[in-house]
């Protein structure tokens, strides 16, 4: 399934850089999202687009990661010739990674 | 001062908002306070540009319509605070003053002059970490620089009595983190204080994208209302912060809209750094504590950061965009087609265009590459562009018209020829940068 059927995320944009936070809808959910959407994954998925850094953070409270790409937006906001020069479209595509049903199910048969 | 509550709303999220949600928030909100965040991050530079074309503007044009729509809750004894005055910060204050004698109000307002340094990160010489150069290396095309501010001279403001704060960039969280610590007699050097504080500011400064806005995404997570958000508000006291909307709007306001707020624009959520303090998210919980209200805890707070940044504005010369749509079986190709004719006759030009881009808006644009193998029914050749020439800026947008000719069945030319002012990070020293709040009395 799709990421977006798990957890919801929103992107926001300084400069040349790009955060996008992504929370799953379930807390049983949250060690799932912790091993699956790593680092190396997350700068795959976004290759064409971010050409710099990716580094990861966890909101410990909240129960969500936060992924910060740098040099990611074409020059940032008042420079980039891209139609979205915000990078608000980012969180729509991290939401299109795939993972695997059946992590799911099992992350849902371990609470219930 | 001395009050053990505040409650504090938004007002608008960028020189782009509906003043009319800020006259709701006046009127059915039961704030004491409303703070307006008029600046994103390009906009102080768009409104240095008109202001070099008019010296009385450059400043937020709508605050004469928030003074007459508010009138009613500055009456009441209700604060205004916001960063109209953005790259005018004189001007503004002229028009606030006119605005208030024309609704006949009288008191004191505070205007806070001193954001605008451009000859200083001259003569500072500042870094442009992002752009690989120097203020005196890009001297010609230096449009502004704007320091960050933070909360002090609101404050300063507010303990002289001012109902109504006008400065230029101040930082979007310390429009609200001046209120809340003056209403609440919190120090500006109390961290964990201070930064709940900010995070107040930081859940209010989006407007309507943290009250669904953002968040609508159907089925998943449907919103209604969306044709009439409301503001966001907030009660901070002591012991809680409660993050809210403004009653009887549509959207929502439950954890889910909480935590992406809370994440919007934040890189390492140990350390959010603004003008007023270093805050610290890591630990951040919230809960859901009645309809349309989250509680929101653990929020800890450092030193502020030794320097503020700056918002630095450069002449980036002509862009172009223009746009022609392909339709049908064969679509993508048609258009890739058309990308390669545009590029081929322009191979004269490539030493005098910085940066050129085509897209397939429907197919690649958003993303770099279609996320499907499926041919979309049709697709909008965009061609974008920047020179520092003008004519070079038409021929670029000529290309594109003449792909009426072919390949074949090319629809809908639109195209956008303007001047281009683009925004890039410093830093400053904060002692270098001397603020100032006068007050005006009306």
């Amino acid at each position: 399934m799709k990421l977006r059927e798990i957890a919801y995320a929103r992107s926001g944009d300084k400069g040349n850089v790009s955060n996008i936070c992504v929370f799953p809808y379930n807390e049983a959910h949250w060690d799932l999202l912790k091993r699956e959407l790593t680092t190396e994954r997350v700068r795959e998925h976004f290759a064409v687009l971010a050409h710099g850094e990716v580094t990861r953070f966890e909101f410990l409270g909240l129960k969500g990661l936060n992924f910060v790409l740098t040099d990611a937006l074409g020059g940032g906001v008042s420079m980039s010739l891209r139609t979205d020069i915000h990078g608000k479209a980012f969180a729509s595509l991290l939401l299109e990674l795939e993972i695997d049903n059946e992590l799911v199910a099992a992350a849902d048969s371990a609470v219930s | 001062m001395g009050a053990d509550r505040i409650r504090i709303g938004c007002g608008s999220a960028s020189n782009h908002d509906r003043v009319e949600s800020a006259v709701a928030m006046a009127d059915k909100g039961d704030v004491d306070y409303i703070s307006c965040d008029c600046l994103s991050e390009r906009s102080i530079a768009l409104h240095q540009m008109e202001r070099i074309k008019n010296p009385d503007a450059g400043f937020d044009h709508r605050l004469p319509a928030f003074i007459r729509g508010l009138r009613p809750f500055l009456n009441r004894g209700g604060v205004l605070v916001g960063n109209f005055g953005a790259a005018n910060v004189d001007a503004a204050a002229a028009a606030a003053k006119a605005a208030l004698i024309e609704q006949q109000w009288s008191g004191k307002i505070a205007v806070i002059h001193g954001d605008s340094i451009r000859d200083l990160v001259l003569e500072q010489n500042l870094a442009l970490p992002e752009i690989g150069a120097t203020c005196r290396d890009v001297e010609t095309n230096l449009v502004s620089a704007n320091a960050y501010i933070g909360a002090e001279p609101i404050i300063e403001g507010l303990s002289a009595g001012a109902k109504v704060v006008i400065g230029g960039r101040i930082a979007d969280p310390s429009l609200f983190v001046g209120p809340i610590c003056y209403e609440l007699g919190w120090d500006l050097r109390d961290w964990d204080r201070v930064a709940k504080a900010t995070v107040a500011g930081h859940l209010l400064e989006c407007g309507v994208h943290s009250t669904g806005g953002n968040h609508a995404d159907p089925p998943y997570r449907p919103v209604d209302g969306l044709d009439a958000l409301g503001f966001p508000l907030a009660e901070v006291s002591e012991q809680e912060l409660i993050f809210s909307k403004q009653p009887g709007s549509g959207g929502v306001v439950n954890g889910q809209v909480a935590r992406t707020q809370l994440g919007y624009e934040i890189h390492d959520p140990r350390s959010y750094l603004t003008p007023d303090v270093t805050a610290d998210l890591s630990r951040v919980s919230v809960r859901e504590v009645g309809l349309d209200r989250v509680a929101v805890d653990q929020v800890a707070g450092r030193e502020r950061p030794e320097t503020l940044k700056v918002v630095v504005g450069l002449y980036l010369g002509w862009k172009v965009v223009a746009e022609i749509s392909y339709g049908g079986e064969g679509c993508v190709g048609r258009a890739k087609a058309a990308a390669d004719v545009v590029r081929s006759r322009l191979k004269s030009l490539t030493g005098d265009i910085d940066e050129i881009r085509y897209d397939l808006i429907g197919y690649d644009s958003l993303f770099g590459r279609p996320l499907t193998t499926a041919e979309p029914t049709e697709v909008r050749l965009r061609v974008a562009a920047r020179s520092n020439q003008e004519a070079v800026a038409r021929a670029v947008a000529f290309e594109v018209e003449y792909l009426y000719f072919g390949p074949a069945a090319a629809a809908g030319v639109s195209i956008a020829i303007d001047r281009q002012v683009g925004v890039t990070p410093a830093f400053i020293a904060r002692e270098a940068v001397t603020l100032r709040t006068e007050v005006i009395e009306i």
